[in-house]
Parts: C-alpha cells; structure tokens; sequence
C-alpha cells in the first residue's frame, strides 16, 4: 500500500541483474573455453588501445594526467546520487493528515483531521479484543489521498473472516465520527509472537 | 500478461464475483489490493543499489586518486585494464570459473526477482467496506483448528498447508481411534466456504497411516 516505485524496481532490477548475468557467464567461458579466450584478447586490446589514445588526447597542457579521469569521477558521483535517490524511494509513502478540506460554513479557513485520531482510536479499540497478539495502524497516501492500513496479527485458529467483519464494523463507526471514507486495508498476518503463544481456544 | 490484466482475469474467473465485491469495487481498491499480493522487490532494489553504490565509490577513489597524481590505493585503473586483457593468463581458472559463477548467480537473482510475478503467500477475502489481506498462515492456523474439532485429536496431530490453489490437511490420528477422512474433509471445505478466500483453493486430506500413541 506504501509508494514503493515497483515498475521502477523491476526494471533497474532487470538491467543490473543482466549484467552481472553477463560478467559473469564471461568469466565462466574466460576459464573453460579457450577459443573466447583468444577472440576476447583481440576484442578487449582494441577496445583500452581506443581509450588510450582518447587518455592521450585529453591530457591537461603541460601534464601527465587526462582530464578524462575527472569526468569518469563525475559520472561516477551522478551514479552514486540516483541509486540513493532509488534507496529513498522504498517504503516511502506516509501521510499525515486523514481529511483537509473546506466546509460549507461562511467562516474562512479549513478543516484537517490527522491520521493520529484514526490510528489512535482504532488501535485503543483493536488493544481490548483478546484474540489478537498484536495491531498497527497507520496512514499512508495512496495516489495523494490518505488511506488507512490495519495490521493485525491474529492468534491461532481465530477465523479471519469473522475477524475481518467485526473489524470492518470498527472502521464503519469510525467513518461516522470523521463524516468521510477513507480506503481502508486490513492486513492479517502471522508472526511469530501469535506462532508461539497458546492457540485461541474462547471462541 | 501484467498484473492488472492477472487480478482481472482473476475477478472474471470467479462465479460469485458479482454477488459480494472484493472491496467496494472500486478501482483505487483493486490497485491497493494488487499491489498487497504481489512483492514490491524492495528488498532486492536496497541489495542491488547498495553493491552498485559500493562499486562506484571504490572507483570513484581510484579515478580520484589518479586525477591529482597520486599512487593508487589498491590497484592503478592502467594495471587493472592490463590485467583483465590478459585474462585467462595470470589466474588459476578455477578461481576465475568460480567467480565467474558466483558474479553469474547474483545476476540471476536480481534477474528473477525483475522477471517473476512475485505472488505472496497471501489470499483476499470478500468485505463489503474494506479491503481484506490474509496470509496463508493465517487461513491455515483456522483451518487446522476446525479439521482438529472435526478429527476429535490435539493440536500438534493436525498440520495444515495453505498454497495458492490447493489446501492439503494432513492429520495423524491418535492410535486406536478412528478418524473419519469423510468428516475432516467436509468440515474443512464448510470452514473454507464460508471465509470464501479469493483465488478458492481445492481442499485435499491426508490421513497418516500410522497412529500417534498417548494422545
């Protein structure tokens, strides 16, 4: 539910896997078949003599060093800047505020509700049921409108269905409190503290 | 086929589509719900561009270190091309095939992870207000808790696994009593019905031969 860019992830998932697919089967053809062992010293000879003479080329006047090296080194850092521009992109997507919007009345201003007021009373709700190990809730944008997610870790053998129309209710008294309904997801999972406590057995 | 076309297909599929929505029909909903049963790759995107930064940096030091003159910290750039020209010459190739493969088996992994559908262990179920995500261990954990009720044994004789399509119940009865594989069966496919899972997985029991004894 949370902003990950994954048509993003896959295709630069895809490029470096690739790659290193293909460095890799060299390698392994470098160290078995002979043949590509020749054809590579030809192709790969050509290839440096190529950037040599560019070194060459592009030397600074009156010294050694090329100032290719200088704009290889900002390749590098642009690199480095957008796979940390992709690292932050993971997992991002929280939300602050569950309804900003204007009402009807003559008095100026608006109206912002946080998305603490849901989190807080949907949890003070779910912390009292017995046969729950354990409940998260929290706000996230979804395509720039805020959504909630409940997270709750039942305990073993609680019907999830049942559990799923009794929390369904909850969110129904709750879109009558904020007057507006939020796309809601509610997420069973297992975990190991509902795997090794003692199994549900009231209900 | 992409995932949207997957979940529609999905949707189409099933008879009793029409008479409760997953969630609300809306379209917002069945992205959301897309995107809980498929894996983000997160995990493998954090893996990939730490190697790739930890890559650059190291080259980024060894251009640095050549720009301004001075000698190289592991390795000069120059001596490196030479090396790598040389190839099969210079190293043992067993250690050349050996990191060959390894470099061959991270790229795949990254590979598979842009290329597979990457489905979670996840089913939905059918709510009119909200949109319902349960993992499969969750739906195995009830399930095991009515087949137990219906076999008439305790907990650790009962082990339920949950896949995509199919629910294999697996019950060791207790030694000297009789398990009817009749009555598990039925009581397990009621249980499934009514949580009425989305994709509906076909319900299968088996009974082991031997008993277990003391319980």
């Amino acid at each position: 539910m949370n902003g990950t860019p994954r048509t993003l992830n896959r295709v630069l998932l895809f490029i470096i896997g690739a790659k290193l697919l293909a460095v890799g089967l060299l390698l392994l053809m470098l160290a078995t078949v002979p043949a590509v062992g020749t054809w590579w010293h030809d192709w790969s000879a050509s290839v440096w003599a190529g950037a040599e003479n560019a070194f060459r080329q592009t030397r600074f006047p009156g010294r050694e060093e090329s100032w290719l090296w200088i704009v290889a080194g900002l390749i590098l850092v642009a690199i480095i800047i957008a796979m940390i521009a992709w690292l932050s992109q993971q997992g991002k997507g929280r939300a602050n505020l569950l309804v900003a919007s204007d009402d009807d009345s003559d008095v100026d201003g608006e109206v912002r509700i946080g998305g603490g007021v849901a989190e807080q009373t949907l949890r003070a709700a779910l912390s009292e049921r017995t046969d729950l190990a354990g409940a998260s809730v929290a706000t996230l944008e979804v395509k720039g409108n805020p959504g909630l997610r409940i997270r709750i870790q039942p305990r073993q053998g609680v019907a999830p269905h049942i559990l799923a129309a009794e929390v369904s209710q909850l969110v129904e008294a709750l879109d009558l409190v904020i007057g507006q309904k939020t796309p809601v997801l509610i997420h069973m999972v297992s975990g190991a503290r509902s795997r090794f406590t003692k199994a549900e057995r009231v209900r | 086929m992409t995932q949207d076309q997957e979940t529609q297909q999905l949707k189409s599929r099933d008879p009793n589509a029409g008479a409760t929505p997953v969630a609300g029909e809306d379209p917002e909903m069945s992205r959301i719900l897309r995107r809980e049963t498929h894996s983000s790759r997160a995990g493998a995107s954090v893996i990939a561009a730490v190697l790739v930064i930890v890559l650059c940096v190291y080259a980024l030091l060894e251009a640095g270190v050549r720009a301004i003159g001075q000698p190289p910290w592991l390795i000069d750039p120059t001596t490196a091309a030479g090396r790598i020209i040389a190839l099969p010459e210079g190293i043992s190739p067993l250690l050349l095939g050996a990191s060959g493969a390894v470099i061959a088996m991270v790229g795949l992994f990254f590979l598979l992870h842009a290329v597979l559908p990457g489905r979670r262990a996840r089913h939905l179920l059918r709510d009119p207000r909200t949109a319902v995500v349960v993992d499969d261990e969750v739906l195995a954990s009830a399930l095991a808790r009515r087949a137990r009720t219906a076999a008439n044994v305790t907990q650790e004789q009962v082990m339920v696994v949950v896949s995509r399509q199919l629910v294999v119940v697996n019950v060791r009865p207790t030694s000297g009593s009789r398990v009817s594989e009749e009555a598990v069966l039925t009581a397990v496919q009621a249980e499934l019905e009514e949580m009425s899972p989305v994709p509906m997985p076909a319900v299968r029991v088996n009974l082991a031969s031997s008993g277990v004894i003391g319980a």
